[in-house]
């Protein structure tokens, strides 16, 4: 009796089993037909990271095959349906993999599952939430015991002593698969694979990237809760978003503007962060820019007009045939008279029938004016009164160019107070090999020199409003004085 | 008479299941012998050297990569031999390895499963990162104030072992199945004791140039002297 008991416990779970069992196949044959729709071009057929648009992409699409995924809030290898899930939804920051919101929640649950049919050893136990310390809010008291551990663990190896990426360990860096491997930018959280919260960036510290050399710290740390002053420190370096700027301005100021980059009047002004691009329309093409981002800072007076460029490079570089580097440049692109109507000049450096003008600037060379009838064909512009101050450390530079306001050529720009001018970027990480058409750069943008406004503005309406008040008070006595 | 059947019957399981219990050879048994083997490489060594460009207070100006070193007489160091087949219980002596100069000290450890103290003698940043099948890998940071860090490599394979911040950092750990082996010093020689007599089969592994295998014949309280050259 009591045998033919427990045949039929076995036998009612073991039928309780089979329809979850049925439900996970449904789930990968469904994610199979989403992923060679929509994933198999770059992480190809057999999910080996080998599709067809694999080798022009930096970093390099995901192997799934080997089951080393680098997003886990696991303490062991093997990520949960969830991070899997989150990272198809939210996509990865800075690559090449997009957000996949548009897919249906279920057309990507299922793609969850076949993902992991590609590794199934990796997924066969369950697995383990990484538990991490007790949060700590963000304090200074915090960010400056993370900022010893990051001293103490020497995080600036790899990330540089500013977070730049630019640490000595930089070049050597190699992922399990034997790509080269960039380490990430800490002050530009945005790009973080994981995602910019304190929260991710604890988990990040913890349990480490897999597949990559970031090591998991929570062993390594003094205390449990430097992970978190740790996390507290790095958010600290930088803004959660770039806030990309649309209208670039210049500030007008009443006295002389200084040509050092380091100067005080500069930290007076807005940072107006201009995100770059890869040149792609020209041959020799250029997918993986090294320069995201320049930050502009701009300020005029009567006389002159000067641009504060600020932009991540990790190393200082130069022409070097044995290297096959090249200097680092930047410019400033502008039409060379302004035109009533909207046209502009070819946003690629000009072409054939319109110029562009260019305020360039190289590494070791110092800044030219420059005309310029497409990216092969720039010519230097005699007699010029142009000048520049470049400033490199950490990972960093910060350059200030300066030009008298008004040109006395056609071939020059005249800046006006009011006006809006076009205004374009190019930059070239010369120790990434990039020269020539191989840059980052910007289309048109507009910059506008505020015109100066005078204090009359704090002081004009306060009175207009008391004497207002008193107006209406008088009013309200005389009103009731007849009653 | 029921409890009399059931008492019976579980003897009865025991005394079955206990044929079937594997009791291990115990480890130093008498009769076992030693064997000195001795791997020689007729070819030129392959040591690389690479510029230092950082900590070069602990790494010095100049990085070693040591591919095939080859010792006095032709014998080639950092090849683990050990003894295939046999069966044995670990060893009670703890497995360790150091990074020392920016090196890992012994290039080659062999270990039965278990523990390994991994420590940094150097006080700088290291980062233990391991390639393995089998072993779950590891990639943990080690900074100047985690002097040790104990891992647990519990299956038997041969893992990589490397440094991210110092990319010259090569090191291997052979995690063996049971104790007989050993790994040749400079000159080629390793001994590996108490070895079970008659014939066995030693097998020779080196980062480089691969395995070879060799037949043996072991008598009990002898040292049995065998004489391997790695291929090309």
């Amino acid at each position: 009796m009591r045998a033919l008991t427990l045949a039929l416990v076995v036998a009612v779970s073991l039928l309780a089993a089979a329809p979850q069992a049925l439900a996970q196949a449904a789930d990968a044959s469904a994610g199979k037909s989403v992923y060679e729709k929509k994933c198999a071009l770059c992480h190809g057929e057999n999910g080996d990271g080998k599709g067809p648009a694999a080798d022009l992409l930096d970093p390099r699409p995901r192997d799934f095959t080997t089951g080393i995924y680098k997003i886990r809030t696991t303490a062991g290898k093997a990520p949960t349906d969830q991070d899997l899930f989150t990272v198809i939804t939210r996509g990865m920051p800075g690559t090449f993999m997009p957000a996949w919101k548009v897919l249906a929640e279920k057309d990507r649950r299922s793609l969850v599952a076949y993902l992991k049919a590609f590794a199934p050893e990796r997924f066969k136990e369950t697995p383990k939430k990484q538990e991490l310390p007790k949060e700590v809010a963000s304090s200074g008291d915090s960010i400056k015991r993370g900022k010893e551990m990051f001293e103490a663990i020497e995080c600036n190896k790899c990330h540089g002593t500013e977070g730049r990426a630019d640490g000595p360990s930089r070049p050597e860096l190699k992922d399990d698969w034997g790509h080269p491997i960039r380490p990430a930018n800490l002050t530009k959280r945005w790009t973080f694979r994981g995602g910019a919260t304190r929260a991710d960036i604890a988990m990040r510290l913890a349990n480490g990237v897999l597949g990559t050399p970031m090591p998991s710290f929570i062993d390594s740390v003094e205390k449990p809760e430097d992970i978190w002053h740790l996390a507290n420190y790095i958010a600290s370096l930088g803004p959660e978003s770039p806030d990309y700027a649309t209208l670039l301005s210049a500030r007008a100021v009443g006295a002389p503007i200084p040509d050092d980059p380091s100067a005080e009047l500069w930290t007076r002004i807005a940072p107006q962060n201009v995100p770059l691009v890869g040149q792609v329309i020209v041959d020799p093409r250029n997918f993986n820019p090294a320069i995201d981002m320049v930050t502009l800072r701009a300020a005029w007076n009567e006389q002159e007009i000067a641009f504060h460029l600020a932009w991540d490079d990790p190393t200082q570089s130069v022409e070097d045939k044995a290297k096959k580097t090249f200097a680092d440049a930047v410019s400033l692109q502008f039409p060379p008279q302004l035109s009533a109507g909207p046209e502009r000049p070819y946003f690629l450096m000009g072409d054939s029938s319109d110029a562009v003008y260019l305020l360039r600037w190289e590494n070791g060379k110092g800044v030219v004016e420059a005309a310029a009838n497409g990216p092969t064909k720039v010519a230097p512009l005699a007699g010029g009164e142009v000048t520049a101050k470049a400033v490199y450390a950490n990972g960093r530079y910060r350059l200030v160019i300066k030009r008298a306001l008004v040109s006395k050529d056609t071939a020059r720009l005249t800046f006006r107070p009011g006006v809006f001018t076009p205004v374009a970027f190019q930059a070239w990480d010369g120790g990434a090999g990039e020269t020539g058409t191989r840059m980052s750069l910007t289309s048109w943008y507009y910059l506008r020199l505020e015109e100066p406004q005078s204090n009359r503005r704090f002081v004009v309406p306060p009175v207009v409003a008391i004497l207002t008040l008193v107006a209406m008070l008088l009013v309200g006595r005389v009103a009731h004085r007849r009653v | 008479m029921r409890r009399a059947l059931g008492g019976f019957l579980a003897l009865a399981l025991v005394a079955g299941a206990a044929v079937f219990v594997h009791r291990p050879a115990p480890a130093g048994a008498q009769g076992g012998g030693t064997i000195e083997a001795t791997v020689t490489y007729t070819g030129a060594p392959q040591v690389e050297t690479l510029k230092v460009n950082k900590d070069t207070e602990q790494c010095g100006t100049e990085a070693k990569i040591e591919k095939v070193v080859v010792g006095a007489n032709k014998g080639l160091a950092n090849a683990v031999v050990s003894v295939a087949g046999l069966k044995g219980a670990p060893t009670a002596k703890k497995a360790e390895i150091d990074q020392h100069g920016c090196k890992f000290v012994p290039h080659v450890v062999a270990m039965t499963p278990g523990e390994i103290d991994i420590k940094n003698s150097d006080g700088i940043l290291h980062n233990i990162h391991t390639y393995s099948t089998a072993n779950p890998s590891i990639n943990k940071a080690q900074p100047k104030f985690k002097k040790v860090i104990a891992e647990k490599l519990e299956k038997p394979e041969i893992i990589k072992l490397t440094c991210d911040v110092h990319s010259w950092m090569l090191g291997w750990v052979a995690v063996m199945p049971h104790p007989f082996f050993g790994v040749t010093d400079g000159s080629g020689v390793t001994k590996i004791e108490n070895v079970p007599a008659g014939k066995q089969t030693v097998e020779v592994w080196h980062e480089t140039l691969g395995k070879q295998t060799k037949e043996v014949e072991v008598k009990p309280g002898q040292v049995a002297k065998v004489s391997i050259e790695m291929k090309k």
